[in-house]
């Protein structure tokens, strides 16, 4: 919680009846960010949106843009909507089917009372920035979903607001074109330097896209950080195995190395195991733990290994073209393993488990 | 005479050639998947089995005798053809219980009070429903809605059974928990089956055979490795995972491999390359050189080893979390890079890729 | 951290969050609850209140007690008129059920030919008015004046009458007809919107045509055909023009016709008015519930896959008696009737036969002629009333409509389904049970005997139909369309007019003209409010039928028809073809 957060948001809780959706969470981002709200639905994470928007009431808390807060339950400010000045992007698109594409971007400039030429250069400008020059005169309804997604993003963004959101605007996409928009999405948002907040429950559209996620469940922040830190170092259960694919066994910390490395012993099949690996934060000695390592990490080989010994069977391999999906029986445990597809890795093969201790952690239960 | 065995089988709506004249057979016990995008004519040949299309000319042979033939003036209603049929929507009945939904066939069927309990029972328990007989079928989840649907499908021992793009309907989670579950039931069974989807993924999964279809005609039938690393043209190469495609032409023949040169445009030498395929094609033939975008590695500085490398500049990365996708500009094309490993590229980079010959595909059109 | 609390928004701190209640939105919707509610509770509770006052022997006093009821149902001459009507209300539901059915299939599952032609014609009865249609078929098949038993003698030598519509067996008949088109509604999409794979699913399983048709297509529309066949129950439970017409007279009253004379005339007795509306309101609330409640949630939502597009069955030859079948319905329903009047309306007397010698516009000049000091006041009074009454109470229907929707579909807490639940109580009413209510709490005031009164009973009763055509369109239309225009920077109100009301004006349209039709053939909720220089268009007939002669009469139905089948055309245009039936 830095004076220099564009936005920020402290003690936020929103109940619906007796649920409470949203749990206290305090979060900032610095001007000219992308910030992705990560989580499962239910999460909590179009709450905490809509509540930044103002179509949603908090029951306690304070959302600061800028120096201005626009929403204080205690001060009793909630500013309407249409007065924070803030752009969003809806996840069925909403561009207005009675409206052509430019009449849907030049709308919130209308409301604004601007000059018609001036609305003219901004709505040009903001078509070219989204690509749809082309389509200004096209009705909304011959659009397609893809071109909607921009030209809901060219409304939202082209009365330059002091915020953009966007409610998991590309859910409605078919998988490659939602590929595509993701890209195009985050280089827009470059391109405009707009300070962005995006809600979605894909976790691949949060690698991609953001500068900083937040991984939300049960109405709290589980983590927070950039892509990489939280692909690579998970700090607990839930967001190892939220984020990508994880191996995730329960075990104990049995040994401290020092400069965060140690060792876990995880038991599987009368067997214990003791692994190099990385502790999260808050980790010590004899804390239970759970074992996560993303199955690029583990390498099942036909020879035995150096180190500590995982002797197991091929019990599934999928063939998904660029590599091959196993599963390897280990006494209970079955180690999820993606291998190259040219390896051919057969079901009923004996093979030898071996992880990369850089990228083994120990995280919080 | 294989078990299914269809020929010349056309099929129009109107002006519109949905199959124009395939031929396929299929054996007994095998899963063939039909793949291609939405409008190749892969359902309508579907239907055309089931008898619930009626095709313009061809004929269809199941078990040596004719269901659909055109010279012989044959066509039996789909109850006269004892198949199986599973539906994207599931088309499980409201109006009856889980299992008045699968004995109904047998009951068709008059089978006797105690021969229907028994097999309905059976099929439930064989995709995990056996506790919910009496459930209706408003009351069921899509997942288990499909599962239903497929004991309805099996129950009576059909000659075939044939799937609509079943999953389609289900989330990305489901989806591939069914998949392998629905191949391993299949296994089980041992039952014929011909199944319809647009998603290269599942057909890989799932398949013995695949067969890729386009515009109503096949492209390519193999099994899923074949089909993946030896494709035959470009929309194959394409629509099965992604393939970087340049065009070029081919210089010459050099044992197994295949000499090459992709020009690069205005100003630019074009590179010459190495690669495979291609084997009949004469000097200065036209070529299409296909790379998946794993096979290719990419160097932060130009190797010791300089054959097959091309030269380029990053566009863009996409970080994913088990590995990096770059886009590397190579004259006019972008070449699509996947790095297993977290890399800090720069956009506009110089970067040097390369790749083994054994990976560089040519095909001719 | 530090906040920053110098904003110029803040002077003094009240106490948590009660200033940020008061919004526009929370203002207007709160006021259109309040009066909507008013108006629908007012007149029931007037309605009980009145039930249980009785009369004394004088007719000056009243006092509490059950006698009212007593005399419903053990009373000689209203315990018939109950009887007659459950009577009544059962023929008709089965032989609406039989013909809505069988059509709605023929229409939506064959290959029947010219069924698209059909579509439009075997909904036309659903907007023309049942009375005018009792009228017409009086003059078609009553035993003294009917024009088929006069051709029946005259061509077949057939000497006695060879149909009677004055009875029973002729109301039942004529309200069958038409209200066939409310089942066919309900199935025909129903029919339409079925998933194909449901019943493909089957015939790949080894079921043929005929079992796959009775195991598995009629029971997924079992739902729509009880709500259709409910909503018939109800409807002819609560009409009043077609017995009025043929069979009161004739000795065969029903509790609407019952209910009538206690309103106005010599033997008025509003409590027990009251209290027999109160019988017939109960059973058809109940009705109504049931079919809310029970039957329509087990509607099969039918989700369509791909390549949706209904089965359709062969009938082979057999497709030509199912078109003929289909024309027999029309004819009977729409042609018949209307080549009927025509006719009699061209004669200065009708004695059952045409004489074509004497036809003569004489009839219109003297209900149309407003201008002309020999036209009758009754039938041109109600010509100016029932379109100033149809153009304003659609118009503010509507806007009452929208609102309301809004409320129900975009609000959240005890408005929005208290709303919910108030749009359907009307429904649940028949008009002359509503009008009955209306006029025990309003006759004290000064809006009675005025257009007002009217205008009330029209609105109250009638607006959940336009709240629906809306509630159907706002379901459909996403809410994220509004909030984006918030999030734009527009006002509720803004948001309202700029964006809400132009998406849902197709549904707007369709209301419109839809209440327009409802309000310019409205007889049951007339009867019993207006007062002389009050008539509107169904009073105008009802009087010309009464004090006046059948040509006049069937000159001025003519009249109404022909504008109701103008507002036809105009809503297929305006809503689109598959407004009703989709």
């Amino acid at each position: 919680m830095t004076d220099n957060n564009y936005l920020q948001v402290d003690y936020l809780v929103k109940y619906f009846g007796d649920d409470r959706a949203v749990d206290g969470i305090s979060f900032g981002i610095p001007e000219g960010k992308f910030l992705t709200l990560l989580g499962p639905s239910g999460c909590g994470k179009t709450t905490t949106l809509m509540c930044i928007a103002g179509l949603h009431k908090p029951d306690a808390g304070e959302i600061r843009i800028g120096a201005d807060p626009v929403t204080s339950m205690e001060k009793s400010i909630n500013i309407a909507p249409e007065k924070r000045n803030i752009g969003m992007v809806f996840q069925s698109y909403a561009i207005w089917p009675h409206m052509d594409v430019t009449q849907n971007v030049a709308y919130p400039l209308e409301i604004r009372n601007m000059a018609q030429s001036e609305i003219d250069d901004r709505v040009a400008e903001a078509l070219k920035i989204v690509g749809l020059t082309d389509m200004a005169d096209k009705n909304a309804t011959q659009l397609s979903g893809g071109q909607q997604q921009r030209a809901a993003l060219a409304r939202a963004m082209v009365f330059r607001p002091r915020l953009l959101l966007f409610d998991e605007p590309l859910s409605n996409l078919d998988l490659k074109l939602r590929e595509q928009m993701r890209v195009e999405l985050k280089r827009i948002q470059h391109e405009i330097g707009i300070t962005s907040i995006y809600v979605t429950h894909d976790q691949a559209e949060a690698l991609v896209m953001s500068d900083e996620i937040i991984v939300m469940s049960k109405g709290n922040i589980e983590q927070s950080g950039g892509p990489h830190a939280i692909y690579a170092r998970p700090v607990n259960k839930f967001v190892s195995d939220f984020i990508g694919v994880a191996n995730l066994t329960e075990g104990r910390i049995v040994g401290n190395g020092g400069a965060g490395t140690g060792t876990i012993e995880i038991a599987q099949g009368g067997e214990d195991v003791q692994l190099p690996c990385l502790l999260a934060d808050g980790l010590a000695e004899g804390d239970d733990a759970y074992l996560s390592v993303r199955p690029e990490n583990v390498n099942a080989s036909r020879k035995p290994v150096d180190g500590p010994r995982i002797e197991g069977e091929v019990i599934q391999s999928v063939f998904l073209g660029n590599c091959l999906d196993c599963r390897v029986k280990w006494g209970e445990f079955e180690w999820k393993v993606l291998a190259h597809s040219r390896e051919r890795l057969r079901v009923g093969e004996k093979v030898y488990v071996s992880l990369d201790p850089d990228h083994t952690l120990a995280v919080k239960p | 005479m294989s078990f299914v065995e269809i020929t010349k089988l056309v099929k129009s709506f109107g002006p519109e050639v949905a199959v124009a004249g395939i031929d396929l057979s299929v054996e007994q016990g095998e899963f063939v998947t039909l793949l291609g995008p939405s409008g190749c004519g892969k359902t309508t040949t579907l239907r055309c089995i089931a008898g619930l299309e009626h095709p313009d000319s061809g004929d269809i042979q199941i078990e040596g005798d004719y269901v659909t033939s055109a010279t012989n003036d044959v066509f039996l209603t789909p109850e006269e053809r004892n198949l199986g049929m599973v539906f994207q929507s599931y088309a499980v009945w409201p109006h009856m219980t889980v299992f008045d939904n699968v004995a109904y066939g047998l009951r068709i069927r008059r089978e006797t009070r105690a021969a229907i309990k028994e097999k309905t029972t059976k099929a439930l328990n064989l995709v995990g429903l056996g506790h919910l007989a009496e459930r209706y079928a408003t009351k069921l989840s899509g997942g288990q809605r499909q599962r239903v649907a497929l004991a309805r499908a099996i129950v009576y021992n059909p000659k075939v059974v044939l799937f609509d793009e079943p999953l389609s309907n289900l989330d990305a989670k489901l989806r591939e928990q069914m998949r392998i579950e629905l191949t391993r039931l299949q296994h089980d069974v041992g039952i014929t089956s011909i199944y319809v989807t647009h998603d290269q993924t599942e057909a890989l999964v799932m398949s013995d055979r695949v067969v890729v279809m386009d515009k109503g005609v096949i492209q390519q039938i193999g099994d899923p490795e074949t089909i993946y690393a030896e494709p035959t043209n470009a929309f194959v190469a394409n629509f099965i995972g992604v393939a970087n495609l340049m065009e070029g032409k081919l210089l010459g023949h050099d044992g197994e491999l295949t000499e090459i040169e992709i020009p690069l445009g205005d100003g630019s030498a074009p590179i010459r390359l190495r690669a495979t395929g291609a084997e009949g094609a004469p000097v200065d033939a036209k070529i299409i050189l296909s790379i998946r975008p794993e096979d290719i590695l990419l160097h932060l500085e130009k190797p010791a080893d300089a054959s097959n490398l091309i030269e380029g500049e990053v566009i863009d990365t996409v970080y994913l979390g088990n590995f990096l996708d770059c886009q590397v500009q190579v004259g006019p094309h972008e070449v699509g890079v996947q790095i297993d490993h977290f890399e800090e590229l720069d956009l506009g980079q110089k970067v040097y890729l390369s790749f083994t010959p054994d990976h560089g595909l040519c095909l001719t059109e | 951290m530090t906040t920053d609390t110098a904003s110029p928004h803040i002077d003094v701190a009240p106490p948590r969050g009660w200033r940020t209640w008061f919004t526009q939105e929370n203002l207007i919707t709160t006021v259109v609850g309040i009066i909507v509610a008013v108006a629908v509770f007012l007149p029931l509770i007037a309605l009980v209140i009145n039930s249980f006052l009785v009369l004394d022997d004088l007719g000056f006093d009243t006092e509490w007690g059950l006698q009212n009821y007593r005399e419903v149902f053990q009373g000689r001459v209203i315990r018939k008129a109950l009887v007659n009507t459950a009577l009544i209300s059962t023929g008709c539901t089965i032989l609406a059920t039989l013909l809505g059915v069988s059509l709605a299939w023929v229409n939506a599952r064959t290959n029947c030919p010219f069924r698209e032609q059909l579509e439009p014609f075997n909904l036309i009865p659903f907007f023309l008015s049942p009375f005018v249609g009792a009228i017409a078929w009086h003059n078609l098949a009553s035993p003294k004046v009917g024009l088929l038993n006069n051709m029946a003698k005259s061509i077949f030598g057939i000497s006695f009458p060879l149909f009677n519509v004055n009875n029973l067996w002729g109301v039942i008949w004529v309200t069958g007809i038409f209200f066939a088109p409310l089942v066919y509604l309900f199935v025909v999409g129903s029919l339409r919107r079925m998933d194909p794979s449901l019943e493909d699913s089957a015939r790949t399983t080894g079921a043929g045509l005929l079992r796959t048709t009775m195991t598995i297509t009629l029971p997924l529309v079992t739902p729509a055909i009880l709500s259709g066949a409910i909503i018939v129950f109800v409807t002819t439970a609560g009409e009043f023009g077609v017995p009025f017409k043929l069979s009161a007279p004739f000795g065969w009253e029903t509790l609407t016709t019952q209910i009538f004379t206690k309103a106005v005339g010599d033997d008025a007795n509003h409590y027990l008015g009251a209290a027999m509306s109160m019988v017939v309101g109960v059973v058809t609330a109940f009705f109504i519930w049931i079919q809310h409640r029970i039957i329509a949630p087990r509607a099969y939502t039918t989700v369509t896959g791909k390549g949706f597009r209904p089965n359709l069955i062969d009938l082979g030859g057999w497709k030509w008696l199912a078109f003929g079948y289909n024309v027999f319905y029309v004819c009977v329903a729409v042609i018949l009737p209307i080549i009927c009047l025509l006719f009699v309306s061209l004669h200065k007397i009708w004695s059952g036969s045409v004489i074509w010698s004497e036809l003569t516009f004489w009839n219109y000049q003297k209900v149309l002629f407003f201008w002309w000091p020999e036209s009758i006041d009754a039938a041109t009074n109600g010509i100016i009333n029932s379109f100033i009454l149809a153009f304003g109470g659609a118009s503010i229907a509507m806007v009452l409509a929208i609102i309301v929707s809004y409320m129900i579909h975009r609000t959240k807490g005890f408005g929005s389904k208290m709303l919910d639940f108030l749009s359907v109580i009307p429904i649940g009413f028949p008009g002359i049970v509503l009008a009955m209510g209306v006029l025990v709490t309003y006759i004290k005031t000064p809006i009675y005997a005025t257009l007002w009164i009217l205008l009330l009973g029209y609105i109250t009763r009638f607006f959940p139909y336009g709240q629906r055509n809306i509630s159907s369109i706002m379901m459909a239309v996403s809410e994220e369309l509004d909030q984006s225009s918030r999030m734009a920077g527009a006002s509720w109100l803004t948001t309202l007019r700029r964006i809400t009301i132009p998406l849902l004006k197709p549904g707007i349209f369709a209301g419109w003209i839809l209440l327009f039709v409802i309000f310019l053939r409205e007889l049951s909720i007339s009867i019993i409010l207006y007062s002389v220089g009050t008539e509107t268009l169904s009073v105008g007939v009802y009087y010309l039928s009464n004090f006046e002669n059948e040509p006049m009469t069937a000159a001025l139905s003519i009249a109404q028809t022909v504008a109701l089948l103008i507002c036809v055309v105009i809503f297929r245009k305006v809503a689109g073809k598959e407004a009703l039936t989709a």
